[in-house]
């Protein structure tokens, strides 16, 4: 048993920092929304690191499930928002759609785009996203581009007081408890076998193929779980806390690079890694719309082509490269 | 008279496909040869659009001329981004290409928003128009197609016909087999990737008789999109199947505009877009090397 603890040490540093994050935002005034805008990036950089990490493929159009975690909030209260005995309940009911639709469109996808790779891949699911987009607005369901507006449900179902607390602290603080979900079941994965099968996939998966391991399955689990995490993270972070969603809004491809630039900047496919990365992102874009508004992203680019150029395996992998051989590599993965 | 529309709009339709088959000939050059899909692509096609426009409203210079102007900025454009940065991430995983190229996009976003600014801009050639019995046809987007039309050409003499172009399809086909022969294929890798970029930046120039007045920083995103599904229908790695594609993709989305107006209580233009991609999205399902690749 407790060989099997020591198993899970790498957790320990990750779970540290969240809780700093948390205390710093709940003790210090003034601090809850920057620690609200970290957690949110360490959250979807760990939710996107665990398909992407263990399997090597890039999911570009990972934004769909944050935006189908959204529009599931979206609809879960303004169908049932009427129905006042349901209390709080509502919001239960806004997640189970918002992981519903994220699992119908995580599995169609596995079926479909998993059987390609590399660019054929990327491509596939930047295609679902803006295919789902347009058709969205273009249908005219679900609202069409003038979205769904739910903030009155809200209120209308829990009173003003139960909706301002519901959008200024619990929103955020599910967030944090999706990152801590998300780094728990990252590190469950890489224990067991299904991060042995995903290994294999991702040195050759061919290889794997032929040793017997059904790489379909496993891929699918990872994705499944990965589109299951954005979906709870659109579903409060942009839900519940802000309590409207527009297609044009959502289903924006910037997200998606932006998970891409945390688990590089941290280091892909290791657990600390998206923590660090959402850190330095979150932080330094927070800064930098402070000092220098409107030139956060002609400021971004350059750094990330000079990270991905001169330093590719990101913070992690390098700490993890020089701490190699010592007592503190046990905590660092 | 809905016939009439249609034909009207399919007569759009393929010449709007003819640029799009240029704009889409860089991707898929650059995706044979060095296996990299430029998700900046777009962003290129922006530049092409604001060199027009610089030369044609700053300077007064006819749009035609603009083309080799385009091609050889877009050139010296894409030497430069090999050079720094391209060259490194030839062998890296997709993860670090995409990336990078998709941050390149921006720096050309934020740079020309930094020049111009982010408002909407416009010129007005105005060469006239042909009156057809079904349609109006202005003569500008009659010498964009003829435009497109050359350069196909021309790269398709190019290819098939000069050592240079027949080293770059044997590094298509196998660079480690080209290296063999003597090709030196980190130059051809270099020629590709600007001829590329200058393609795209020239397509750009081209788009402008399009879109009257719809020249903007931000502009470039939705033709990587369809440049994507253009470059999927024409077998991904070849710039004569992403011409050709170009065409059959103009014509689709023009025709498929027509009939879901026809629709009522639908938005017919987002309709139209999200079709081209559950086209895309169904034929990597059924036919994985494009509509035109082979095998």
């Amino acid at each position: 048993m407790i060989k099997n603890i020591s198993k899970y040490y790498p957790l320990i540093p990750v779970l540290a920092v969240y809780l700093t994050m948390f205390l710093i935002g709940f003790y210090i005034p003034g601090m809850w929304q920057m620690v609200a805008l970290l957690a949110f990036y360490c959250a979807l950089g760990q939710s996107w690191n665990i398909f992407m990490g263990m399997t090597g493929y890039v999911d570009f159009g990972y934004v769909t499930f944050i935006a189908l975690g959204t529009y599931g909030m979206a609809l879960g209260i303004s169908y049932t928002h009427q129905y006042e005995w349901l209390g709080i309940g509502i919001i239960f009911i806004g997640l189970i759609f918002a992981l519903f639709l994220a699992s119908l469109s995580a599995l169609l996808e596995s079926f479909i785009a998993l059987r390609l790779r590399g660019a054929y891949f990327a491509i596939a699911c930047i295609s679902i996203n803006e295919g789902l987009r347009h058709f969205i607005e273009g249908a005219r369901i679900w609202g069409g581009s003038e979205g769904i507006i739910f903030y009155g449900a809200l209120i209308q179902a829990l009173g003003r007081e139960t909706s301002n607390q519901l959008t200024a602290f619990w929103a955020d603080f599910a967030v944090f408890i999706i990152a801590v979900l998300a780094a728990t079941l990252n590190i469950y994965y890489m224990r067991s076998k299904i991060g042995y099968a995903l290994t294999a996939v991702r040195e050759d998966e061919d290889a794997a193929k032929v040793m017997g391991i059904n790489t379909t399955k496993y891929k699918t689990i990872a994705f499944l779980t990965s589109g299951l995490l954005g979906a709870a993270v659109g579903a409060f972070a942009w839900g519940v806390k802000l309590a409207h969603v527009f297609p044009g809004d959502v289903f924006v491809i910037h997200y998606t690079i932006e998970c891409i630039v945390i688990v590089l900047l941290g280091g892909a496919g290791t657990l600390l890694g998206p923590v660090v990365g959402g850190l330095i992102y979150g932080l330094s874009k927070y800064w930098l719309a402070v000092v220098l508004p409107g030139f956060q992203l002609l400021i971004f680019a350059p750094i990330i082509i000079i990270v991905i150029v001169i330093f590719p395996e990101g913070v992690i992998g390098f700490v993890k490269q020089k701490t190699k051989g010592t007592p503190l590599a046990r905590y660092i993965i | 008279m809905i016939l009439q529309l249609l034909a009207g709009n399919l007569i759009h339709g393929l010449l709007l496909g003819g640029v799009y088959g240029v704009a889409t000939m860089g991707l898929s050059l650059i995706f044979g040869v060095m296996n990299v899909v430029n998700v900046g692509h777009g962003a290129f096609i922006m530049v092409g659009a604001f060199i027009t426009l610089t030369l044609f409203t700053a300077l007064g210079i006819s749009p035609v001329l603009a083309i080799p102007v385009a091609l050889l900025m877009g050139m010296a454009l894409g030497f430069f981004f090999f050079y720094t940065v391209m060259r490194r991430l030839i062998k890296a995983p997709e993860l670090a290409s995409l990336l990078a190229t998709f941050a390149i996009g921006i720096l050309l976003e934020e740079v020309v928003k930094l020049i111009f600014g982010a408002d909407f801009r416009g010129y007005n050639w105005g060469l006239g128009k042909i009156t057809l019995p079904i349609t109006v046809i202005p003569i500008s987007k009659i010498y964009a197609f003829n435009g497109s039309i050359v350069i196909a050409l021309f790269l398709y003499f190019w290819f098939s016909k000069t050592r240079l172009g027949t080293a770059v399809r044997a590094v298509v086909e196998d660079s480690e087999g080209a290296r063999v022969c003597g090709v030196n294929v980190g130059w051809i890798y270099a020629l590709s990737f600007a001829i590329g970029i200058g393609l795209t930046v020239m397509s750009g120039v081209m788009l402008t008789m399009f879109i009257p007045v719809g020249i903007n920083p931000y502009m470039g995103g939705v033709y990587t999109l369809k440049a994507f599904v253009i470059a999927v229908l024409g077998g991904l790695s070849s710039p004569y199947g992403a011409f050709f594609a170009g065409l059959i993709f103009g014509l689709i989305e023009n025709g498929a505009y027509v009939l879901f107006a026809q629709i009522p209580g639908v938005a017919p233009f987002p309709l139209t877009v999200s079709l081209a991609f559950w086209m895309l999205f169904f034929l990597l399902l059924v036919k994985p090397t494009g509509l035109l690749g082979k095998k």
